[in-house]
């Protein structure tokens, strides 16, 4: 980590300090993105907190609101995945298909059987559980490249499946008229209501993960990550740790496709292709692994690119396909670290390089 | 059973579009051997040697043999720019990233292609004719034998090339003992940058041949690119001889399938074939010296 | 009744014996070293008793009990720890945690309950950091316990290792080449601290090719040539050994 010997900063380079002090209230720093350095609240928690609480009342843009619910259902997405990936090291191209299991499910049931959203909510994440569990056992023998074309696989399986299952899934065109989410008589129908519940959701499954990762489990994933034969040499079951992670991921996958389905009124297999899966995996790559805010920001900023690029139409595609590979050659380690620390230390080689400048005069 | 020439029409079809598959397979192979990279554009250059040598001949009007070549040539070009412009720049990457890469180089070249070229499906014309004939009641076209003789004289020549030339062998050091070969002066980075461009022309190639019987469109590469990875591990991954077979394998028993099942579910039985072979033998039909059956 | 019986275990590897009916026992409580030329065979005996790979004939049984065909964590957790020839420490976690996540099987948390942090679970969490940093301490360690794994030299990331295994409270451990890429003032602390294991009432199998040091601190000795046991007994013995002289020298001649 960068000393910056303050004995020796001047007046005017406290200035420069300023803007670092902010930007290290936003973005996590360095020494978060390492897993180690899990302590407990910090400051900067409450101050992202309470930014999360009044953000939508100190702006009003409708438009601004739906982005925002948006990036709260994909970054409870992309936190499942995160734990998955990012802790554990292991590559899920599938993830999308878990997310459409929960929203059809959740549209399924709503829709033809009348089951009240409350209760289609858990049991959307139970049915996504369920699934991957039970692709888990067999593929999670598997490593690398083939670990992300088995999940890819299995995406591509759900689609065909939904695609043809017209009568259940309504085939290509999808459910329509999926009501809002309620509880206790209280409809979360407007894109207000349905930020702080996304949000609240996120919020609950964030303090989930926290615990897990501070406890043996987190431990045990990130033993797994690094080292699987030293992980077995203290006994710990790792087929067992790894089906119990990606089923974890599957459960805030679901909760996050029911959610979708609710607020977007409709499910179409065109919302959970391998695009989805790709564009969650870049959150928590450019969030940084190892970390479980690295997917919310994440979140946030891939869907605000989205939502950018969709205004150019066709080319929309292209330049995404070339931000993709920009981001991976520039940011493998996620933006939070390169930029975080590149700042510091662009600052401080600017700060010595003033006092040089101004010791030689 | 009258079911029979049937049968055989499929049985047809699926050694066709096998041979596209084989095709894909030996691509990905010849990459992951120089330098254990897979390459998820792989795909793409089948797309775009169908769809550049399309546009080629009808909107630039050049005659098609020389759209062909040319074709192929620009192919094999975006094959070594792939490398040098992303994979180069990655080399030191993770698994992770690198997979991410390929698939970000896929979503712009297909997202391009349709751009550029249109998204209507292309049709190039047969190379010899579109009479079909008969052969033990079954109807070919003269195309599907053009695809079977192009695959034939393809291997033999890869055989050849990596066999009998000097550059061909110190592929073949390179990818089976990296750091010997590494040794000797082979650069491994030279030889992943050839194996890009011979995966590119030999991706353009099978693309060129089945677009007169397939179509092609814009979005056809990651559904192909896909197949032609599983049918390299079904066959046995890591071998020539396995891509070539699981190729041929997954392409028959995808034909074969249409006889049993409804249509729309034909693409899931490649993916299905896949997760059926990685977990009861992820070896492959050939076995793998890179897969372990056993533990993990 | 020894702690560990390997019985006449043999393994093959693409036509080439690397274990051909190998026996031997370990008693409790004592140092036994397992030496011979390099592609003896040492290194394939370790991973056959840690469960990660299979014998192709033959037994093993620990504290009586059968662990052959065992997976490798349940091997662990029957009280086998072991150490690596590569230091395999976990890079991506502090000092600490990498002695606390050697504590996995005494720990009792879930999924569930480590999740919702019951009340049950943070204690269990304050005791073992107490403990880990307790055994940080015994290596010397304490002062870098916040630090990065990967920051440690080498000697210190072996040590950690060592630490880990320790934290299991194994009854046996197996080191596969403790000393490698030490100084020797390291490895003078390092058969210190091994003594002293041994006083605590663990066993030690050690796999080791620097004879010095496992002759000072072992009880007995087993050599391995070409899959072959070869020698048994105390150290002094064993060095005298006709056979076990010509084994090493062997060697030496075919890379002269």
């Amino acid at each position: 980590m960068v000393d910056l010997n303050k004995k020796e900063y001047r007046k005017r380079e406290f200035l420069y300090l300023v803007p670092l002090w902010l930007l290290s209230l936003i973005v996590p720093d360095a020494e978060d993105l390492y897993s180690y350095q899990r302590k407990e609240f910090k400051k900067r928690d409450f101050f992202y907190l309470v930014v999360l609480l009044l953000l939508p009342l100190a702006w009003h843009d409708p438009h601004f609101h739906h982005l925002m619910v948006l990036a709260g259902i994909y970054a409870i997405l992309a936190m499942g995945l995160s734990l998955f990936l990012g802790y554990a090291g292991q590559i899920s191209l599938g993830h999308a298909a878990f997310f459409g299991i929960g929203a059809y499910t959740t549209a399924i049931l709503t829709t033809r059987y009348g089951l009240p959203t409350f209760l289609a909510f858990w049991v959307s994440a139970g049915v996504a559980a369920s699934a991957a569990y039970l692709i888990g056992r067999p593929i999670l023998k598997l490593k690398g490249y083939f670990l992300a074309l088995a999940t890819l696989g299995f995406g591509e399986i759900f689609l065909v499946i939904v695609r043809e299952s017209q009568s259940i899934t309504g085939g290509v065109i999808g459910i329509f008229n999926i009501p809002y989410l309620s509880l206790a008589g209280f409809s979360f129908d407007s894109y207000l209501k349905q930020y702080y519940l996304t949000w609240g959701v996120l919020l609950g499954l964030l303090l989930f993960s926290k615990n897990l990762v501070r406890s043996k489990v987190g431990r045990a994933l990130l033993a797994i990550s690094a080292s699987e034969d030293a992980a077995a040499s203290v006994g710990i079951n790792v087929a067992k740790v790894k089906t119990g992670i990606f089923v974890i991921s599957a459960i805030f996958a679901g909760f996050a496709g029911s959610l979708f389905a609710c607020i977007m009124a409709t499910a179409n297999p065109e919302a959970f292709s391998l695009g989805l899966s790709i564009l969650i995996v870049m959150m928590v790559i450019l969030g940084g692994m190892g970390n479980l805010y690295g997917p919310i920001f994440g979140s946030i900023l891939l869907t605000y690119l989205m939502d950018i690029l969709g205004r150019y139409q066709e080319w929309s595609l292209p330049i995404y396909g070339v931000i993709l590979i920009l981001l991976l050659i520039f940011f493998p380690d996620g933006i939070g670290t390169r930029l975080g620390i590149r700042l510091i230390y662009l600052i401080s080689y600017w700060s010595k390089k003033r006092r040089r400048d101004e010791g030689k005069l | 059973m009258d079911l029979w020439p049937n049968i055989l029409q499929l049985l047809s079809s699926g050694i066709t579009i096998g041979a596209v598959y084989a095709m894909v397979a030996l691509g990905f192979v010849t990459i992951s051997r120089a330098s254990q990279i897979i390459n998820f554009a792989q795909g793409e250059f089948v797309m775009l040697g169908g769809v550049t040598t399309f546009f080629l001949l009808k909107s630039v009007n050049i005659p098609y043999p020389l759209a062909i070549l040319m074709a192929i040539s620009i192919v094999v070009i975006i094959g070594f720019l792939l490398y040098i412009l992303v994979i180069y720049p990655l080399r030191k990457a993770s698994v992770l990233i690198l997979i991410m890469a390929t698939l970000g180089v896929s979503i712009f070249l297909s997202s391009t292609s349709g751009l550029i070229f249109g998204t209507l499906p292309k049709a190039l014309p047969p190379f010899s004719g579109a009479k079909p004939f008969q052969v033990w009641g079954v109807s070919v076209v003269p195309q599907n034998l053009w695809v079977l003789g192009t695959t034939f004289i393809l291997l033999i020549i890869l055989y050849l090339l990596s066999h009998r030339t000097l550059l061909g062998k110190a592929m073949e050091a390179s990818s089976t003992d990296p750091l010997g070969a590494d040794l000797l002066g082979i650069s491994r980075n030279l030889m992943t940058f050839l194996a890009f461009g011979v995966s590119a022309g030999v991706g353009a190639i099978a693309g060129i041949l089945i677009t007169p019987i397939f179509f092609t469109s814009y979005n056809a590469g990651p559904l192909l690119g896909l197949k032609g990875f599983i049918g390299a591990v079904l066959g046995g991954w890591g071998k020539n001889s396995g891509a070539i077979l699981g190729g041929f394998t997954l392409g028959i028993i995808e034909s074969l399938s249409t006889a049993f099942i409804p249509s729309g579910y034909k693409d899931g039985v490649a993916f299905a074939i896949l997760l059926v072979i990685l977990y009861f033998r992820p070896k492959g039909i050939l076995g793998s010296p890179f897969m372990d059956s056993r533990r993990w | 009744m020894a702690l560990l019986v390997v019985e006449k275990i043999s393994k093959q590897y693409d036509g080439v014996q690397a274990l051909d009916q190998v026996s031997l026992k370990v008693e409790r409580e004592t140092i036994k070293g397992l030496i011979g030329p390099n592609g003896a065979g040492k290194s394939t005996l370790f991973h056959l008793i840690s469960g990660m790979e299979r014998p192709d004939s033959g037994k093993i049984l620990f504290k009586g009990k059968e662990i052959t065909s065992l997976e490798s964590h349940e091997i662990s957790a029957l009280g086998i720890g072991r150490t690596f020839q590569t230091t395999q420490i976990w890079g991506n976690m502090t000092v600490v945690e990498n002695i606390m996540a050697g504590m996995h099987l005494r720990l009792k948390g879930g999924l569930i309950s480590s999740g919702l942090w019951l009340p049950w679970i943070r204690r269990e969490e304050k005791e073992a950091l107490k403990e880990a940093k307790e055994i940080l301490e015994q290596l010397g360690l304490l002062g870098r316990w916040k630090s990065p794994a990967l920051q440690l030299s080498l000697g210190k990331q072996k040590l950690l290792e060592l630490g880990r295994s320790l934290a299991m409270k194994p009854d046996l451990i197996l080191l596969d080449e403790p000393a490698a890429g030490l100084t020797s003032n390291e490895e003078k602390q390092l058969s210190e601290r091994l003594y002293q294991f041994r006083k605590d009432g663990i066993t030690l199998f050690i796999v080791e090719h620097h004879m010095g040091m496992i002759m000072e601190i072992a009880d007995e000795v087993v050599v391995l040539d070409h899959g072959k046991l070869i020698a048994e007994g105390p150290p002094d013995r064993v060095q005298k050994d006709p056979q076990v002289i010509e084994a090493y020298l062997k060697g030496k001649r075919v890379h002269a």
